[in-house]
C-alpha cells in the first residue's frame, strides 16, 4: 500500500513533468482544431435542424472562444514548472530592473 | 515529367475502388469507398515488424548482462512507462501497452519518410512494369491513417469516460462545463466542440507535419532532378545532398517528436477520461 501512496504522490500535480513541456508545442494545432471542430459541429447541427448558417456561425465563434480558453489553460500550466536556477535568477533580476525603470 | 506532375505523382496513393468511383478525366479513384492499398500494406507490414521483433526479443531475453539491442528496447520501454506514470493519474493496465504501440508504430511509419523519396516508388514501378504506378510510402502522410488512429483513441476516451464517470457523470460533464449551471445550452455545444477537437488535433497535427516534411523532401529532390543539366550538376548535386542531409537530421527530430506527442496526448486524454471530477 505504501508504494501505492507514493505513486499517487508522485503523480500529483505538484510534481514537475518536464516531458509535458513538449505538449505546449501542440498549442497551435489545439487552437485551430477547436475552431475547425466548432464549424464541423455547427454544420452538423445546421443539417439536423435546417437552420443554415446560424449554428455554423455560432459554433465557429464558440470554438474560437473555447480555443482561447484551452490555450490559456494549457499555457497556464507552464507557471507550475520549475525553471532552472540560472534562468530563475536572470528572470528575477530582469523583473527587478523593470521595476526600477518603472519607478 | 514537370515539377508539378512529379510532386502530384508522389503524393497520389495507390488506391483501388469500384468502377463507378473512378474519375473519368483523371482516371483516379475518388469518394469515400476508396482503399489506399499502399497505406494499408505498409502500415500492416510495419505493425507486423514490431510484433515479430517483439516476439523474437521476448524469447531471447537475457536477465544477466543484456546485449545492445535489448538495452535499446528496455530504454524505450522505460521511457514510455515513465511518461505514463507522469501523465496518467489512475490505474489501467491497458494504457502503457497502448502508449508503447502508438509510439513505436507512429515512429516507424514516420521513419518511412527518411527513405529516399524516389527509391521505393521506382522499385515498385520496375516490379509492376507500369512506369506510372503510384506509391506513397509514408502511411502517416495519408490523412486516413492518422484519423483512423485518432478515432480509435477517441473511442477509448468515450468508453472510459462513460465507464469511470457513469452515464450520469458523463452527461453532467456536458451540462455544467465550462461556464457553470446557468449556460447549459452553451455548455453542451462547447463540450461537444471540445471533444470533437481532440481527435481532430491529434490527427491533423501528425498528418500536417509528415505531409509537409515529405513535401520538402520532394522539393529538395527536385533540385538535382530537374535543374542539374551538364556542368551545372557540379553545383546542384552537392547542394541537394547537403540540403537533404540537413533536412533529414532535422526531420529525424520531427518524427520522434510527433510520435512522442501523439503518445503523450493519448495518455493525457485518457487520463482526463479517468478523472472523476472534471
Amino acid at each position: 500500500m505504501k508504494t501505492e501512496e507514493k505513486r499517487v504522490e508522485e503523480t500529483s500535480s505538484s510534481k514537475q513533468k518536464p516531458a509535458l513541456n513538449f505538449l505546449l508545442m501542440g498549442a497551435g494545432s489545439v487552437f485551430t482544431s477547436m475552431i475547425v471542430a466548432g464549424f464541423l459541429v455547427g454544420y452538423v447541427f445546421d443539417q439536423l435542424f435546417n437552420t443554415t448558417p446560424l449554428f455554423l456561425l455560432a459554433c465557429g465563434v464558440l470554438g474560437f472562444i473555447g480555443g482561447i480558453m484551452r490555450i490559456h489553460k494549457l499555457l497556464g500550466k507552464m507557471d507550475l514548472m520549475e525553471l532552472p536556477e540560472k534562468l530563475k535568477e536572470t528572470g528575477d533580476s530582469k523583473v527587478e530592473e523593470q521595476g526600477k525603470d518603472a519607478k | 515529367m514537370g515539377t508539378v506532375e512529379y510532386i502530384q505523382h508522389h503524393l497520389q496513393n495507390n488506391s483501388i475502388c469500384s468502377a463507378d468511383h473512378i474519375n473519368s478525366t483523371t482516371g483516379l479513384c475518388e469518394g469515400f469507398w476508396v482503399l489506399n492499398v499502399d497505406t494499408l500494406v505498409i502500415a500492416a507490414l510495419i505493425g507486423a515488424l514490431i510484433v515479430f521483433v517483439a516476439a523474437r526479443m521476448g524469447r531471447k531475453l537475457a536477465s544477466g548482462t543484456p546485449g545492445g539491442f535489448q538495452n535499446f528496447v528496455e530504454s524505450i520501454l522505460d521511457f514510455v512507462s515513465t511518461n505514463v506514470r507522469d501523465a496518467f493519474p489512475g490505474h489501467n493496465p491497458l494504457i502503457a501497452p497502448l502508449a508503447l504501440t502508438i509510439f513505436l508504430w507512429v515512429w516507424l511509419m514516420n521513419f518511412m519518410d527518411l527513405i529516399p523519396v524516389d527509391l521505393l516508388p521506382y522499385l515498385y514501378q520496375i516490379v509492376t512494369g507500369d512506369p506510372h504506378a503510384h506509391l506513397k510510402v509514408v502511411p502517416t502522410t495519408d490523412l486516413n491513417t492518422t484519423l483512423a488512429m485518432s478515432f480509435t483513441v477517441f473511442a477509448l476516451i468515450l468508453f472510459y469516460n462513460i465507464k469511470v464517470k457513469g452515464v450520469v457523470g458523463f452527461i453532467k460533464m456536458f451540462l455544467f462545463h465550462p461556464f457553470g449551471k446557468f449556460f447549459v445550452p452553451v455548455n453542451i455545444v462547447m463540450t461537444i466542440i471540445e471533444e470533437v477537437s481532440k481527435p481532430l488535433s491529434l490527427a491533423l497535427r501528425l498528418f500536417g507535419n509528415m505531409f509537409a516534411g515529405e513535401l520538402v523532401f520532394l522539393l529538395i529532390a527536385l533540385i538535382g532532378g530537374t535543374l542539374a543539366v551538364g556542368a551545372a550538376a557540379l553545383f546542384w548535386a552537392p547542394l541537394q545532398a547537403l540540403l537533404d542531409l540537413g533536412w533529414l537530421i532535422f526531420h529525424l527530430l520531427v518524427i520522434t517528436l510527433q510520435a512522442f506527442i501523439f503518445m503523450v496526448l493519448t495518455i493525457v486524454y485518457l487520463g482526463m477520461a479517468h478523472e472523476d471530477d472534471h
